[in-house]
Order: structure tokens, then sequence, then C-alpha cells
């Protein structure tokens, strides 16, 4: 049932999610079909953030990918990507972000493709599937 | 804009009012006038007046009805009232030729005239018998004949003066009524409006705090559901044992049954209390839209045909949201309660789009429903046989889209050989 051992189709991703179940289905998923070499997952916005901000001088360390949960208490997706806004344009132009959800609320669809910081809206849970979809569109827009 | 909206409800209610005062007033003073009409017939006997009593009486009446029917939306036939009645008075005094008595017809139709709520009626009245009063009383102190004014032989300008005075006292008292009489009633009608405007923010409010609770509630119920189907997915590609897979197979099915069950929920919240939102309708991406999403759904995994027929005369415009909840619910019915024993599932989907209404009718070659359950698969959480799929909310779900956009339903069906939904949806063109 493995894939066949590919060579992963980008170097990094970055999932926010702040439930522990969503971020190991995430990691083992992205492992499974290659997505990534390296995917680093964070709990909280805000930590995510400074994770970012760090990286800030060494933009080839820079996620490709951050795969961005709307729902987490604290600081919500909508208010990271408000702060993600005021972030560099190095950074902004190397991150490609998606919005994951488990809402079929058309308004939070409708909000998160509005917003100029976000590439795509996606629903939970991630499977082959979409990674394909997101595989294809970023190739096609490039 | 609220304000403007705001004021233009409250116009409208007040409008709405003084319609209501003008057919009341209206219907007494038909009662009045043929009252008048006929005092003068009867005081013709006294003088043998007839020709005054037909004639001028009449001519009142002709006059006071034909502006009433020429001109139906202006209150200038109230002002012709007003000085028909003043007529009517110089009218009796004439009749009784001079008698003083009749001079109380004056203040009798000042007093009428109060139901209009219209303090400017007064005016006429009062204009008439100003002129009447000093033209006929100068004339016959002059010493016409057959003026008929007075039957006192003279009066002093002192005892007509203060006749005018009173006179004037009373049209003013009359007139200060009815400018009261209006001015109650609007604050009142305020008050009323006010009380209505609080009770339906109230109801707002209510009301979207309610939608919050639902989205959240079924928010916070899906994503551990969500978690656990992913981790069945992850799980199912780490084994190849056959009871593992057959375990994670059902493990999904039920895991799947209570977010759909879950989702009905919310689409039945959303649709009983969302405002119908009317807008063009493409059912051509619609449709695709909605099959897209339901290709998949069926345990058997057989592909069902969907067989689609769209014409359109005119533009037609509906709620859009309720549409594709009809759509859905009905074509994922069709899907789902397939006859697995026949080789060519299907789905008709017939939609026709006149001036007045849009006919969609949705065909299928499944099981069918018997002739019992048909009157009752519309009820909340009906189901047919506990091997049904759904949560029993679809359908219930599809009847109340079909109330809200005033439209009408019918199912026709026979086991074994398949069900059809036929539903009519008046187009909103014409109303925006």
């Amino acid at each position: 049932m493995d894939e066949e051992i590919a060579k992963p189709t980008f170097k990094k991703i970055l999932v926010i999610d702040d439930n522990p179940t969503d971020r190991y289905i995430a990691k083992r998923m992205a492992e499974k079909y290659h997505f990534a070499e390296e995917i680093i997952l964070q709990e909280s916005a805000l930590e995510a953030l400074n994770y970012i901000k760090s990286l800030e001088t060494t933009p080839e360390l820079l996620p490709q990918f951050i795969f961005l949960d709307i729902n987490m208490p604290g600081m919500n997706g909508y208010e990271f990507l408000e702060e993600y806004a005021k972030l560099s344009e190095t950074i902004r132009t190397n991150c490609i972000i998606l919005m994951i959800t488990t809402s079929i609320h058309p308004d939070d669809f409708k909000r998160a493709e509005n917003n100029p910081s976000v590439f795509r809206f996606l629903n939970k849970p991630l499977d082959r599937e979409k990674f394909r979809i997101i595989e294809d569109e970023f190739l096609s827009k490039k | 804009m609220k304000q403007e909206i705001d004021a233009l409800e409250q116009s409208m209610h007040i409008k709405d009012f003084l319609l209501v005062i003008k057919k009341k007033s209206d219907h007494l003073t038909n009662y009045f006038l043929i009252s008048f009409f006929v005092i003068g017939l009867l005081l013709s006997f006294f003088y043998d007046t007839w020709q005054i009593g037909i004639g001028v009486g009449g001519l009142l009446l002709i006059a006071y009805y034909s502006t009433k029917i020429a001109l139906p939306e202006s209150n200038l036939y109230q002002y012709v009232l007003s000085v028909v009645l003043g007529i009517f008075m110089a009218q009796f005094i004439y009749q009784m030729h001079g008698m003083f008595e009749m001079h109380f017809m004056a203040f009798i139709a000042s007093a009428i005239l109060i139901t209009y709520q219209n303090w400017k009626l007064q005016i006429p009245l009062m204009l008439v018998v100003g002129i009447h009063h000093g033209l006929f009383g100068y004339f016959q102190y002059l010493g016409f004949d057959k003026i008929y004014f007075s039957q006192l032989d003279y009066m002093s300008l002192q005892s007509f003066i203060i006749h005018m005075i009173l006179a004037g006292a009373i049209f003013s008292i009359c007139g200060l009524w009815a400018y009261q009489f209006k001015k109650y009633s609007e604050a009142h009608m305020q008050l009323i409006f006010n009380k209505r405007e609080i009770e339906n923010q109230e109801l707002k409010t209510a009301n979207y705090e309610l939608d919050r609770f639902v989205y959240s509630t079924s928010h916070d119920l899906r994503a551990p559901l969500n978690s656990m189907l992913g981790l069945i997915e992850i799980a199912k590609e780490d084994t190849t044992e056959e009871l593992m897979l057959e375990y994670f197979r059902m493990l999904k099915g039920s895991a799947k049954k209570l977010d759909g069950f879950i989702c009905d929920i919310l689409d039945y919240s959303r649709n009983s209390r969302m405002e119908v939102n009317n807008e063009l309708i493409d059912f051509k991406t619609l449709l695709e839209g909605v099959t897209e999403n339901l290709k998949f759904i069926g345990d058997n995994n057989r592909v069902v045909e969907f067989k689609i027929d769209l014409s359109a005369e005119t533009p037609f415009y509906s709620d859009k949201n309720r549409l594709i909840t009809i759509l859905s619910n009905l074509i994922s019915n069709a899907i789902r309660y397939q006859n697995s024993q026949i080789p060519n599932p299907f789905v008709s989907i017939k939609i026709e789009t006149s001036k007045m209404e849009t006919n969609i009718v949705i065909e299928d070659n499944g099981i069918g429903i018997d002739k019992e359950s048909q009157s009752r698969i519309f009820d909340m959480f009906y189901r047919v046989s506990h091997e049904s799929v759904g949560s029993g909310l679809g359908l219930y779900i599809v009847k109340e889209a079909v109330n809200k956009l005033n439209g009408d339903m019918k199912v026709e069906s026979e086991i074994g050989a398949g069900t059809t939904f036929l539903i009519k949806i008046p187009n909103q063109q014409t109303k925006s």
C-alpha cells in the first residue's frame, strides 16, 4: 500500500493546528505521499509566527507551504493572517498559505478565499487527492 | 440606510391608518348626506319649497359624489363636503323661512367634520356660513323680498357680530378637536411602532445568537469526527489485513453517518431561519456543483447516471441556497436508494423554467416508496425502514425549503419501480 519511494515534492512545510490528532494526521499524510522532506508542526498561531520571523534572515529555510487551521484558541487563523500580512516581503513571497478547516459554512469559505494572503481553502482531512490538487495548482501558477 | 427604511415603513403605517379613518368617515358621511337630503324633502312640506328641497339638495349630493368618484385618491371631496354641509344649512334656513333653529345645522356640520381628523376642513364651512350670513342678511335688511334669511325684522350689527364670534368659536373648537385627535392617533401609532421595533430587534439578536450557537456546537462536534476519519484513512493505508480493513470500513461508515446527521441539523437550522434572498439562477452551474459533490456517495460505489434536461424561456430568480439544498437532498436520496438488482441506475433531472415558475422533476429507477409511507416521508426524522441510511431530516428540510419559496411538491412512486419528485417554484422575477 505504500507509495514507491519517490522524491518529495517540496522541501519544507509548516502545519499550524491546535489539535494534536490533526497535527499527527497531517504529518503522516504528508510523509505517506512524499509531499515534503521536512514537516514542521506548531500548536499555536503565536508560536508559528515567532518561528517564521526567526527564519527571516535565512529565507531558504522558510517553509514553502503553511497549512493553517482556522479554529484555534488564543490566536485563530484569521488573526494569524492579520499578523502575517505585517511580515516582510521576503517571508510573504516565500510562503504559500492554505487554510484548512472542518467548517462547511459558506462564510468561512468566502472569507478565506477573499484574503489576499491565502492561496486556497481546503476541508480537513487532508488526503492524497488534496495534496495532488495543491501540487497541480502550484505548478500551474508558476 | 436603515433609518430610511424604518421611516418608510412608518410612513406606510400612517398611510394605512389614515386610510382606515377615511373609510370609516366616508361611511358615516354617506348616512348623514342621505339624511340631510331626506330632511330637505320633509321640510319642503312646510312652505312648499319642493324645487329648492330637491334641486339644491340633489345638486349638493351630485357635487359631493362626483368629486369623490372623479378624484378618489385626493382629499378634495372632503373640502367639497364641508361646503356642501354649509349649503345644506343655507337650504334649510331658506326652506323654513328663516327659522333661527336651522342655524344649528352649521354646528352639526362642524361636529361631523371632526371625524376626518383634519382641522382644515372647518375652513370652507366657515367661509360658506360667513358669506351666506353676510350676503343674505344684508340683502334681506336692504328690503329684498323672498330672501327668507331671518324671521326677525331687524338684527343689530352687534347681534350679528356676537353671532359670528360664537359660530367662530364652535368651528375653532371642532377644528382643535380634529387636530388633537390626529396628534393623539399618531402618537399612539408611534408608540406601537417603537414597541414593534424593539421586539424585532430582540428577535434578530436571539436569532443571531442561536445561529452562532448551532454553528459552534456543530463545529465542535464535527472536528473530532473529522480527526477520526483522518486517522482511519491513515490506518487503512498501513495494513493489508482483510479483517482490519473490514473494521476500518465499518468505522468509517459510522463516522460518516454521524457527520451527515450533524450536517443535516446544521442545514435545517440555517434553512428555517435564513431570510429568502432572490438572485438570478443558473441551473447548469448549480447542478454541476451539486452532482460533483454527490458523485461518490452510496456504499455500492456504482456510478449513477445523471440524465439532465434543462430548458428556460426566461431568466429565473429565486433563493440559490435553498435550491441547492432541495436539489442536493433529492438527488442524493435517488443515488442512495438505487435498486441494486438492476444494471443501470439513473437519476433524471428535468428543469423547465417559464415566466411564472420553474418545474423540477427528479426521477429515479430506485427501490421506490410504498403507498403508506408516501405521505409520511416528509415528517421530521421519519425513515421508511431500519435499512434507511439517512437521518430522516432530508425530505423534511426539502419540504421546508420549498414552502419558504412558496412552492409546491408532489411525490409519485411505486415499490421496485422508482420514484419521481415534482416540484414547482414560483419565479421571483416578477416581484424583484
